[in-house]
Formats: structure tokens, sequence, C-alpha cells
């Protein structure tokens, strides 16, 4: 099968593997370790059995990764390695994104040639951003560009524009990820922090919301034909009222966003994918009504979002539960020429 | 076909909407820079009373942070219950896939306003 899995995180055997590829005074610098700080699953965030045999943290070993995922000849990871949060020191922030796409290089992408790898930038800094994608974009093996999740602004926002149209000059997809660490972005949820775990996993989908909606409205989606948006924690059945929503309003109020000419489920076909985690489907084709009002068979990747605890195996994914192409073509189309190469 | 008596010509100045009941239907005939069009007072979007709504213009612009332009000033309709707006020459909506309320011909005979109905 030519399986094509759009997140999987590498980690680093330790947390301070990255500062190898740091120079002073970042190396030697305070920054957060790898796991998010907040909201872990009660009984562990890793499934133990990702735990390499030699040592090191869940996840680190690439021949392991291969093993448990069954990546067979012809088969794309696409590996996106979390950061440490947007940290207040917005250099400090950019120096870790950097080493972190150093580190996956040398580490991860050199040592098997069905590996893919995102570009970590710091959206808090889009110079540092710009020219983070300019250093990697010749890098065939880099096929997408990775921000975090929880932000300072709805990325749809002015600030922001020049990362995206830096990506989309490259053909490079932005995926949108909840990072690791602790930064100082955003609490997530509007109504303030929230407690557990629980409603974390379960109100992420909503962070993505305010992304889209934003990304839509800010008539980003409408200068960028070629931009391509990735909501790699997934979330897409979450959404579907949301997005009609966005469609039964827009008429109403496109007088106040004049640069929007499509509605906005439109542009989400056309230009923005969901990875399979959280898309609470039926399991089977049965009800295919619900497969087609989320337009999940054109939306959807398969990720197996390796090494959370609930990571996804191809395997596992129920028969029937997704057509073909959301294992393959659809990632092969969203991520163009680099994936294959 | 039939013709049915809106009001006098001059009665209806540029800019302005009359809402006639005619043949059965509540139709609104508009004065639109001196040219005439009528338009069935349902929207097709949610049944409302579309031509009470307001006489407007368009908002474009090239895109975010670039000018916003006002455009086709008295030439459109926004719905009063959902803003849907409408070209009154076309009968649709500006907004795309295009939405279209039923229009009519409006004929000027011998100084009176005139709407055809098949």
């Amino acid at each position: 099968m030519k399986l094509v899995d759009a997140a999987a995180h590498p980690v680093g055997a330790t947390g301070d593997e990255i500062r190898r590829y740091m120079k002073e005074p970042w190396r030697s610098a305070y920054f957060p370790g790898p796991e998010r700080y907040h909201y872990a699953s009660p009984f562990g965030e890793y499934d133990d059995a990702t735990v390499p045999s030699a040592g090191g943290l869940p996840g680190s070993d690439p021949a392991l990764l291969v093993e448990q995922l069954g990546v067979d000849a012809a088969a794309r990871v696409v590996l996106l390695p979390l950061t440490r949060g947007l940290l207040p020191n917005t250099d400090l922030g950019s120096a870790v994104c950097a080493a972190t796409n150093d580190w996956l290089a040398e580490q991860w992408l050199d040592t098997d040639d069905r590996f893919r790898g995102s570009i970590r930038v710091n959206p808090s800094d889009p110079d540092a951003a710009v020219a983070e994608i300019e250093r990697w974009a010749d890098d065939s093996r880099f096929v997408q560009v990775a921000v975090p999740l929880h932000s300072h602004h709805p990325y749809g926002q002015r600030g922001y524009f020049r990362i995206w149209e830096e990506a989309a000059k490259r053909r490079l997809p932005v995926a949108f990820h909840a990072d690791g660490g602790a930064g100082v972005d955003f609490h997530p949820s509007a109504a303030g922090p929230l407690r557990y775990a629980l409603e974390y996993n379960a109100l992420l989908p909503f962070t993505a919301a305010y992304h889209l909606a934003s990304l839509i409205a800010e008539g980003v989606l409408e200068r960028l034909p070629d931009a391509r948006f990735v909501f790699a924690d997934g979330g897409l059945s979450a959404l579907v009222p949301i997005v009609w929503r966005l469609d039964k309003d827009w008429r109403s109020t496109r007088v106040e966003v004049p640069w929007t000419t499509k509605l906005p489920s439109v542009y989400i076909r056309e230009q923005v994918r969901f990875c399979l985690t959280r898309a609470d489907l039926p399991r089977g084709r049965g009800d295919a009504s619900w497969w087609s009002i989320a337009q999940a068979d054109e939306l959807l990747l398969y990720a197996s979002n390796y090494p959370q605890y609930d990571w996804l195996s191809s395997d596992a994914v129920p028969d029937g539960g997704a057509p073909a192409r959301v294992f393959a073509e659809n990632a092969r189309e969203l991520y163009g020429q680099r994936l294959m190469s | 076909m039939t013709l049915h008596r809106v009001c006098a010509r001059d009665e209806l100045s540029p800019g302005d909407c009359r809402i006639v009941e005619v043949g059965g239907r509540s139709i609104g005939v508009y004065n639109v820079h001196g040219e005439f069009h009528a338009l069935l007072n349902r929207c097709p979007h949610g049944g409302a009373p579309l031509c009470r709504g307001i006489v407007s213009g368009l908002s474009t612009s090239e895109g975010p942070g670039r000018p916003v332009h006002w455009t086709m000033d008295g030439e459109i309709v926004r719905c009063p219950w959902h803003g849907w707006e409408y070209e009154i020459a076309t009968g649709e909506t500006v907004t795309e896939p295009v939405i279209r309320v039923k229009t009519f011909p409006v004929v000027v005979d011998d100084g009176d306003l005139m709407v055809e109905l098949a």
C-alpha cells in the first residue's frame, strides 16, 4: 500500500538534543522541554511501546517508528516535530525552530528516504519565519511549513500574511498543530483556562475554527490561491456546522469583507485539509451522507499522530471507514512533487 | 401576457421602489437611475419581503488593507432579513453561487408604468 502518513511526531532522545544545533547564547538558555506542560493524558501522553529499547524519549527512534507504523518501501511519512510553544523571548523561539529543523534533517531525514519534513517557523517573528522557509525551501525533503495551533492572533490577520505568502510561493502547505513545551500562547479556550485533558482534547477543534474563519474572512485564501493549510490536529467533523454557518452568514456580511468572492466551504474544499485525528464520523460508509456533508473524502488526510497514546495505525482504521484516497492520493495532491521525489 | 398598471411614471423617482399587488403577486417596481425594473417581493433564500430592503450599493476591494470601493450605488437591494445582496436589474445575487429572484419587464405606456406578467 502506497500509504502517506501526514503527521507523525519525531522526538529527540532527550529534551536537550536540539541544543547541539544551537549557538550561544541560546544553546545554554533556559527553555521548556518537548512535552506539553498542561492537559497531558492522565495515564501518560505517549504510547509506552514507542520507547526505544536502548532508552530515550518515546518516539525518538526512527527505525522503531518505521517498524511500528508498518511503513513499506513506497510509503512516505511526513514528520512534524513539535517545538516548545510560543516563547516570550521571540528570538529564542526562532532559535528553537531553526535548531529543530537542523536536528530533523540530520537525525531523521538523513536516515530514511521515506521521511519528509516540516519546516518549523516562529509565527511571532515573521522576518525570521520567512528567512527560515528560505533556508530550507530548496531541500525537497521538506514538504510543508509548521506553526503552533495556539497563537497570539487569529492566523488570517495581516501580520502573518507574508509567512503564508512565502510558503505559497514555494508551494509548501502550512500545518497547524498543538505544540509541545509551554509558551505564552493563549490558553486553549476563549472562556478561560480549561482544567482537564478531557476538555482540552474534545474542544481543540474550536481553536482551529478561529483560524479557519480568520483565514477566510481576512482574505488570505482569496489572495493566495496557491496557499494550502492543514489542520494537523484534525477535528473536521466538529467544524461542519461552523462551516455551514460561515456559508450562511457570508452572503449577509460580505459587504464587510469585499475581498472574498467564494462561499467559505468552497475555499475550504480548494485550500484546506484536515488530518484524520478527531474525525468523528460513522465507522463504516453506511451513512455515507455524513461523509458527504463533511466533504470528508476530499478533506481528510490519514495521519498516525505517532507516538501519542492514541496513535492511529492505518490497519486500525475500520474497513470501509475511509476511502483509499484518504490514505494516499489526498496527501499526494497536497504535497505535490516533493512528497514522492 | 397581461399588463398591470403600477403608477404614473412621474410618481416613481430615481432611487425609489413601489410595492404593488398585481395578479395575486407582490412585486417591487424600482426606478434605478431612470431605468425601471420589477422584482418578485419574495427573497428566494428565506421568503422575506425582499423589496422592503434598502436600496444600496456594492463594496469591492482588491484585497485586505487595500481601499474599499463603493460601486453600483442605487443598483443593489439588500434583503431586510439576512442582508443578501441582489442586483435590481438582473435579480441575481452578487455572491456565488448565484441565486435569482424572479424579475418582470416594466414598460412605459402613455405616461404610466406597467408591469408585464406572463
